[in-house]
């Protein structure tokens, strides 16, 4: 289980490289035996804050805590955190059994707790094997590593790392390179392993999926930021502002103005909605998730469009409507999704109900300011 | 079209056939001749490995085979660690520095080997070195430690960035991860380039020329000799060094294919 | 401690004996015995006589690049072509004396042409009148030739090797005749290759000296001769010293222009 301790504390950590700032000022903390995932598209800095966190990067300035104390300047291989990498960084060199035994043949016995060279190896063999088994690779011990596949290759890194016992095991994109249905299968596998062994994930990853299932916490990430955090839930269903809402799912995000508590006009329509604490006349984003639109008769809806695309994707039809608002053809694309299909051509009206109807102040530069801070963590 | 095919076919066959026996042809004779019992070249008077013997009899020319394989060990073993310490530390530089260092290993291979043989017979007569085989030694590591560089700095780049850093992740300093990891991963590299740095010193005549005065190594003894004119002798001695060039080659174009030459 | 400084080492000792022993060359050229400033050396080397040695050499040097090219480039491309299924044994079968010391080849041709060689005897035995090589401008062109036209043939192979195939089956299905599939296609993508061959013949053929006194007998002299002379036998370190640096710049120079023409260096050389 999660505990509130705060295993991992970064303040104010900023990171340069040359002239261009990759994070700004980012605080984040993250307890003990959480699996948390850094979620963000490709240059937000996702992997740079799991480097510094790891120890191969130092912050340009704040600070990075673990259990308290600052550890800034800890070399990698001081610290209590262990790494799987993007492309496994298997050692070539070695067999199966030597890569796994590779951080362990560099510890002493007592560090193994154990007297003399012969337990060192006795104790070693019993730890490779039995993350061998964690890892459902019994029997490679001799192979090289060269022999194996992509989904192999990453067991063995994960076994590699998660024999010397981290507190913090880091994952850069692990799954990555695997195929679609490997992937999915590695991931309730890694969420079981963490959920066994009771220690704390940090995950990179730029698949939001991926990031829904495992997590416990999500921080999304965007040009340096951390836009928002929380459990899945909360990201997916009540998303900061419009680049969570769009980055996490798919999304129809329109320009509206807030008219009063829980009115919000946008497409030359008023809304009832469920946000409140808004300026009047207050010009927002409205997202709205594309299975939140209703499908209703045409005449009946509060827009009215016409179906200009169908796509089947397997569980649901994805429709793009375009609405009526200033003029034929003129009007916007909305994406829907529906378990029922309309043919292209057919006109149709479109209702959403308040709570489906998520606000969010506009974004004030490009790259978007963060809205959300560390303390709004729930769960 | 098929028998047009045959034909061009045939016609480059023959030209690449010519080629060859251009390149070829006085090797052979030369080997061939080495066995002759004549010391003429114009007749075959029987099968003797007589020269042979009498090449390992001469004292100068075991001099010089004995100044050619001290020079070669030792200058490999030089270039080979200065050369592949520099390509990890080129390597770890950012890209400014590290195009100075490379443009800078492209100097000896660019200079012509006579400018650089007297270069550095200046300025070792200028710091009044006695020229001998050490100062043909200092020479050799100069100009084989770029081809260590080139030979290891690929593996580098090949090499996955994250090993070093995994290798520090599971517990390694940063000595360790280099000689536990790094040195490994690269070794076919470091082993190429070391094969490569043997061959050219073993093979150099001109700037050993330039850098050493009493001590010489064979390939200096075929010059002397071919200025006083053709004798078996040097047939038989030019005959083993070939062997011994090609053995080599084979031995590193085992290792790298023909495409990393 | 940095990994940077690892490469310190090699970067030392590069400085100290490429850069600095360079720099010796030019203190020399610019001094007379005693050791005082004067370009006493490069008016002297700018005499008639100096200059006919040298233009000899570029004249030398430029006509065994040219010979090397003209008999390289059909033995690459046919190298490269998919006719042979053994190509790649043909090709290691041409490299291979690119690796055995000049000085054995230079040898094992000289046996070949001598007066009394194996030629002249072969061709007295036929009843021929022998000729003499050996002593001719030709003998030392062929002794070049010999010597270098592997350096040609390896770069220009390796770029045509990676060319892509289809390319020149594209240009056939365009109605390319093949020998204009040569000369629209194959030519122009080759260059770098060409580039980089034409360097390193050219490069070794000016400065060379053993090939010329070999072949020649001494009686064609080049600069790398006049060099060896200068450093050698006269002990004229100075005059020596300006002669190397006059060749040393004209490389440079034309290195420089051979780098206009193929500026990605993609030939590589030997790299």
């Amino acid at each position: 289980m999660i505990q509130d301790m705060r295993l991992i504390e970064l303040k104010g950590v900023c990171k340069n490289f040359g002239d261009t700032q990759v994070l700004h000022d980012v605080d984040l903390y993250i307890r003990k035996c959480e699996f948390i995932t850094l979620l963000g598209p490709s240059g937000c800095g996702k992997t740079t804050l799991l480097r510094i966190i790891g120890g191969f990067e130092m912050p340009s300035s704040g600070e990075v805590l673990f259990e308290g104390k600052d550890m800034t300047g800890i070399p990698p291989y001081k610290r209590r955190i262990n790494t799987v990498f993007q492309k496994y960084a298997l050692f070539n060199h070695l067999n199966v059994y030597d890569n796994i035994a590779f951080g362990l043949n560099l510890k002493t016995p007592e560090q193994l707790g154990v007297q003399t060279k012969k337990e060192k190896k006795e104790e070693i063999a019993r730890r490779v094997n039995r993350m061998l088994k964690l890892v459902k690779m019994e029997g490679y011990e001799k192979r090289s590593t060269n022999a194996l596949s992509g989904g192999q290759q990453q067991r063995i890194a994960i076994a590699r790392a998660l024999v010397n016992e981290p507190e913090v095991l880091l994952l850069d994109e692990p799954l990555g390179a695997l195929d679609l249905k490997l992937r999915k299968e590695m991931q309730l596998e890694l969420k079981a392993m963490q959920q066994q062994l009771g220690i704390t994930f940090i995950y990179v990853t730029h698949d939001q999926e991926e990031a829904l299932t495992m997590s416990d916490t999500i921080a999304v990430m965007n040009g340096g930021r951390i836009q928002q955090i929380g459990d899945p839930k909360g990201i997916y269903d009540e998303p900061k502002n419009a680049f969570v809402a769009d980055f996490i799912g798919e999304s129809n995000i329109v320009d509206g103005v807030m008219l009063q508590d829980d009115l919000v006009k946008f497409r030359d329509t008023e809304f009832q909605c469920v946000d409140e604490g808004f300026d009047t006349n207050e010009p927002v984003d409205v997202v709205i998730r594309p299975e939140d639109i209703m499908i209703v008769g045409e005449d009946v809806g509060m827009l009215s469009g016409t179906v200009e695309s169908v796509i089947f994707k397997g569980v649901h039809y994805e429709m793009m409507i375009r609405d009526e608002i200033g003029g034929e053809g003129q009007g916007m694309l909305w994406k829907v999704h529906s378990t029922t299909m309309q043919p292209v051509g057919t006109r149709v009206g479109m209702t959403i109900v308040p709570y489906n109807i998520h606000i969010m102040h506009k974004a004030k530069t490009a790259d978007a300011e963060p809205v959300s801070e560390t303390g709004d963590k729930e769960a | 079209m098929v028998r047009n095919k045959r034909a061009s076919k045939a016609l480059k066959g023959t030209y690449l056939a010519l080629v060859l026996a251009f390149l070829y042809i006085p090797i052979v004779v030369m080997i061939a001749l080495s066995f002759n019992k004549s010391v003429s070249r114009a007749e075959w008077t029987g099968f003797t490995f007589d020269w042979y013997a009498k090449l390992f009899q001469s004292k100068q020319i075991m001099a010089a085979l004995r100044v050619t394989l001290e020079v070669a060990v030792v200058a490999t073993a030089v270039s080979t660690v200065i050369g592949t310490l520099g390509a990890i530390g080129m390597h770890a530089m950012n890209t400014g520095m590290a195009n100075v260092l490379v443009n800078l290993s492209y100097l000896p291979m660019t200079t012509p080997d006579i400018v650089t043989g007297v270069s550095l017979m200046l300025m070792f007569v200028f710091a009044k070195v006695p020229l001998s085989k050490w100062t043909m030694i200092m020479a050799h590591i100069a100009f084989d430690t770029p081809y260590v560089l080139f030979s290891v700095m690929p593996k580098l780049r090949q090499m996955n960035p994250n090993l070093y850093e995994a290798a520090l992740d599971l517990g390694c300093s940063p000595m360790k991860a280099l000689g536990k990891v790094i040195v490994p991963e690269i070794s076919p590299g470091i082993v190429t380039g070391a094969l490569l740095a043997f061959t050219m010193s073993l093979d150099d005549f001109v700037i050993s020329y330039f850098t050493s005065n009493t001590d010489q190594n064979l390939a200096m003894i075929v010059y002397s000799a071919a200025r006083r004119g053709v004798e078996p002798t040097m047939y038989a001695l030019s005959t083993l060094m070939f062997v011994a060039i090609m053995a080599l080659l084979l031995l590193v174009n085992r290792r790298s294919g023909l495409e990393n030459m | 401690m940095k990994r940077s400084w690892y490469a310190s080492p090699y970067a030392l000792w590069m400085v100290l004996f490429t850069v600095v022993p360079l720099l010796f060359v030019c203190y020399y050229a610019f001094t007379d015995a005693a050791g005082a400033f004067t370009t006493a050396n490069f008016t002297k080397i700018a005499q008639p006589m100096y200059l006919l040695v040298l233009w000899d050499s570029l004249r030398l040097a430029v006509y065994c690049t040219a010979l090397c090219l003209l008999i390289g480039y059909p033995t690459a491309y046919f190298l490269a072509s998919r006719d042979f299924s053994r190509a790649q044994s043909l090709v290691v079968l041409i490299l291979v004396p690119m690796w055995m010391n000049f000085l054995l080849r230079t040898y094992a041709m000289m046996t070949l042409l001598e007066d009394n060689g194996v030629l002249n005897t072969l061709l007295r035995s036929i009843g021929l009148p022998g000729f003499k090589l050996i002593g001719t401008e030709g003998a030392v062109l062929l002794g070049m030739v010999y010597n270098y036209l592997p350096f040609m043939v390896l770069p220009i192979y390796t770029v045509l090797k990676k060319m892509d195939y289809s390319v020149i089956e594209a240009a056939e299905d365009l109605g390319c005749s093949p020998i204009r599939v040569v000369s629209r296609v194959v030519l122009p993508m080759s260059i770098p290759g060409v580039v980089s061959g034409i360097t390193m013949v050219f490069m070794p053929a000016v400065t060379t000296f053993s090939i010329s006194r070999l072949m020649s007998s001494g009686m064609v002299y080049l600069v790398g001769d006049m060099i060896e002379d200068y450093f050698i036998s006269m002990n004229n370190r100075n005059v020596g010293s300006s002669i190397s640096l006059v060749m040393l710049v004209l490389i440079i120079l034309s290195i420089g222009f051979l780098r206009k023409v193929d500026p990605d260096n993609q030939g590589g050389g030997l790299w």
